[in-house]
């Protein structure tokens, strides 16, 4: 049984979307503001979170940043313009995935559920990547000296997915295919902002990458 | 071609006008002044003749044989000749002078008692003669007057009265090419400007200069206008955009309610499921819609910058075509790429891309059983991307027309087909202008329609 968070200040909206999942099977805590979400949160420990970015007070990304720092949960955010600097705002502020209203219902529970069903299934082999050392049976980084690097599952994903490319090149669409897990042809800022902020944590020089490397009209590679 | 006829017109009417007008003067100066001389020296000639006539009777009376002297310094003071004829005999006359020059009728005149003055013209010479009866010695003394010298005074004037005209008109042909330039220009300024701000170049503004009064109200008054006119189409693309944001929330927890009626449709009676179905139905068109809406506001304002990318368009359009066939559940078409078609480069908005190839399928597939083939060809410079169908096709006097907004065709009226929003083509072109491309509606191989992009092939660029 999934533990869902609903950050939302309009109330029919909040409540239609407590109605949805309820009847999905979810267990929903709801909130009109971030600052309610955020204590929901951590008392209750929820699977998953959507979130409002036009929010009173505490704004959407604000709660996703404090809600990202805490947890690994899949965030969904529920942007209502779909400008690039919303989008692009939210998933640096912690998102794994966006929604623009007015969005179709049944697709974000289908994302919901698609980030929910998400676990690591085809194990890679362990693998160097620098002076970083990725075992993804275990799911986790670590430097050379023992201590553990944090990746987000998705980021988690999104490298374990490329590794298993052997050195192929992947299109934006196989990556929002693969790690996203649902194919719709999302957009591809997705994919483009998860890159930026792996590179952030993994290369050492994140403006000329070594590791992750875009291959123009075409997609990113791993180099191992 | 009319700007070329005013500056014509204008040009012929100020040459032709002051050509007319100082050809006039010159004609009236001259004849006027020609008169004028003509009369003086008749005058002074008619005079002096008289005087000579009196010397010659004088000199008859007196001493006859001098008349012969007399003559000769009368010739050489007043350039004139004097002949004299006593009892119809020529009795003398200046050297080099001929009795020919005075017509017999001015001779039987003379002899009868009359005086007579008259101007002839002898072999091209205008000279003036008189004559004077003398009775009282049966003499008459004629005296002929050369007018050569004022003549030549009148060619002289007749000359620099005709240069003056000519100089005249041509002064006056200048001052009509510059007025002409003068009024033109703006004109010409105006239906630039004019013809920028057509092509969607909104920011265009004349420039004020220190010009004339008339042409600075016009300058101001067109910036006024075309501020108006950007004014008010900001206005239209906003209140588009804010109507369709307000409808964003409620239309949210519309969608959200009846998708929770339809997770209780076991609950419902069979006209409450029903119902349910055509709310279902409806939301789905009326979500489309705004979302049409919304993306065109958005692209109207200019408000959400477009992300050029430079893609392999092959592979772009591979995805954008399964995508799409797949979240809509149609068929997918074919991608047939012509064989020197190697992997060219385009530079587009990826997003709006495959709003293009969705918008294109799912009408197709509305109106033509859907897409047969995307058919994939190429110059130099440009790629081809023919989005064919094996449907009616479209008449000819309605392609331009499926691009507007909001247009049904005879088509959509004839079978009643599921209707679509309306904005799909008119967004499929907003968005291929927006990569520099165009689109047409050709006919497809299999006689259905073939909706032809044209996007130009970049040989490099930067992600």
């Amino acid at each position: 049984m999934a533990r869902i968070l609903i950050v939302e200040d309009d109330d029919h909206i909040r409540t239609a979307l407590r109605l949805m999942f309820e009847g999905e099977g979810f267990v929903v805590d709801d909130a009109p503001t971030g600052e309610i979400g955020v204590a929901l949160f951590t008392r209750m420990a929820s699977d998953v979170a959507i979130i409002d970015v036009m929010l009173p007070g505490m704004t959407g990304f604000e709660t996703c940043q404090a809600l990202r720092e805490a947890s690994d949960l899949p965030i969904v955010i529920v942007s209502a313009r779909d400008d690039t600097v919303d989008v692009v705002l939210g998933l640096e502020s912690g998102a794994d995935d966006y929604v623009t209203k007015p969005f179709v219902p049944e697709e974000l529970l289908a994302r919901v559920k698609a980030h929910l069903r998400r676990r690591p299934e085809k194990s890679t082999n362990a693998f160097k990547l620098g002076e970083l050392f990725v075992v993804p049976d275990e799911g986790v980084v670590r430097h050379s000296d023992g201590t553990e690097l944090h990746l987000t599952s998705t980021e988690f994903r999104l490298l374990t997915d490329l590794a298993s490319a052997n050195g192929k090149v992947l299109s934006r669409e196989d990556l929002l295919e693969r790690v996203w897990g649902y194919d719709y042809f999302g957009d591809s800022r997705l994919v483009d902002v998860h890159i930026r902020r792996l590179r952030m944590k993994i290369e050492p020089d994140a403006a000329n990458p070594m590791f992750l490397v875009t291959v123009r009209g075409a997609g990113y590679k791993l180099v191992l | 071609m009319r700007r070329r006829s005013l500056r014509l017109r204008l040009l012929v009417t100020f040459g032709l006008g002051s050509f007319i007008l100082s050809s006039m003067f010159a004609s009236l100066t001259y004849f006027g002044v020609q008169r004028l001389l003509v009369n003086n020296q008749q005058q002074t000639d008619l005079r002096q003749s008289y005087v000579n006539a009196a010397l010659v009777r004088s000199t008859l009376y007196t001493s006859p044989p001098q008349l012969s002297n007399l003559l000769t310094s009368i010739q050489k003071a007043t350039a004139s000749i004097v002949l004299v004829q006593t009892h119809n005999q020529w009795l003398a006359r200046s050297d080099a002078s001929s009795t020919k020059d005075v017509s017999k009728g001015i001779i039987k005149l003379v002899n009868d008692g009359h005086p007579v003055q008259q101007t002839l013209n002898v072999n091209g010479q205008v000279i003036f003669v008189v004559g004077v009866p003398i009775p009282a010695v049966e003499t008459q003394v004629f005296e002929v007057f050369p007018l050569a010298n004022l003549e030549h005074t009148l060619r002289v004037l007749l000359l620099v009265l005709v240069l003056g005209a000519l100089a005249t008109s041509i002064i006056g042909m200048s001052g009509g090419l510059w007025v002409t330039r003068r009024a033109v220009r703006p004109l010409e300024e105006v239906s630039l400007a004019a013809a920028l701000i057509a092509d969607g170049a909104l920011t265009t503004r004349l420039v004020v200069t220190q010009a004339d009064r008339e042409v600075q109200q016009l300058t101001e008054s067109f910036n006024e206008m075309v501020s108006q006119l950007v004014q008010r189409l900001e206005r239209d693309a906003r209140f588009a955009s804010d109507v369709s944001h307000e409808l964003r929330s409620p239309l949210t927890t519309l969608a959200t309610t009846a998708s929770v009626l339809q997770q209780h449709r076991a609950d419902l009676s069979p006209a409450g499921q029903e119902s349910l179905d055509l709310l279902l139905a409806d939301l789905s068109i009326f979500q489309s819609l705004v979302e049409d809406l919304l993306e065109m506001a958005r692209s109207d304002a200019g408000a959400v910058p477009l992300v050029m990318e430079s893609v392999e368009a092959i592979e772009l359009l591979h995805q954008s075509v399964r995508s799409s066939a797949r979240r809509h559940g149609l068929d997918e078409p074919v991608v047939e790429v012509d064989a020197n078609v190697d992997d060219p480069l385009v530079r587009v908005d990826r997003r709006r891309f495959e709003r293009v190839i969705t918008n294109l399928l799912d009408n197709a597939h509305r109106y033509a059983r859907g897409v047969i083939a995307l058919r994939v060809t190429r110059t130099a410079t440009q790629l081809f991307i023919n989005v064919d169908d094996a449907g009616p096709g479209i008449p000819v006097d309605e392609r331009d027309a499926v691009f507007e907004r909001f247009f049904r065709g005879r088509a959509a009226h004839d079978r009643g087909i599921a209707r679509g929003t309306g904005l799909g083509l008119a967004l499929v072109r907003d968005h291929v202008r927006a990569f520099g491309g165009t689109i047409a509606v050709l006919e497809s191989p299999e006689g259905g329609a073939r909706f032809q992009i044209v996007l130009p092939i970049v040989e490099g660029g930067q992600e």
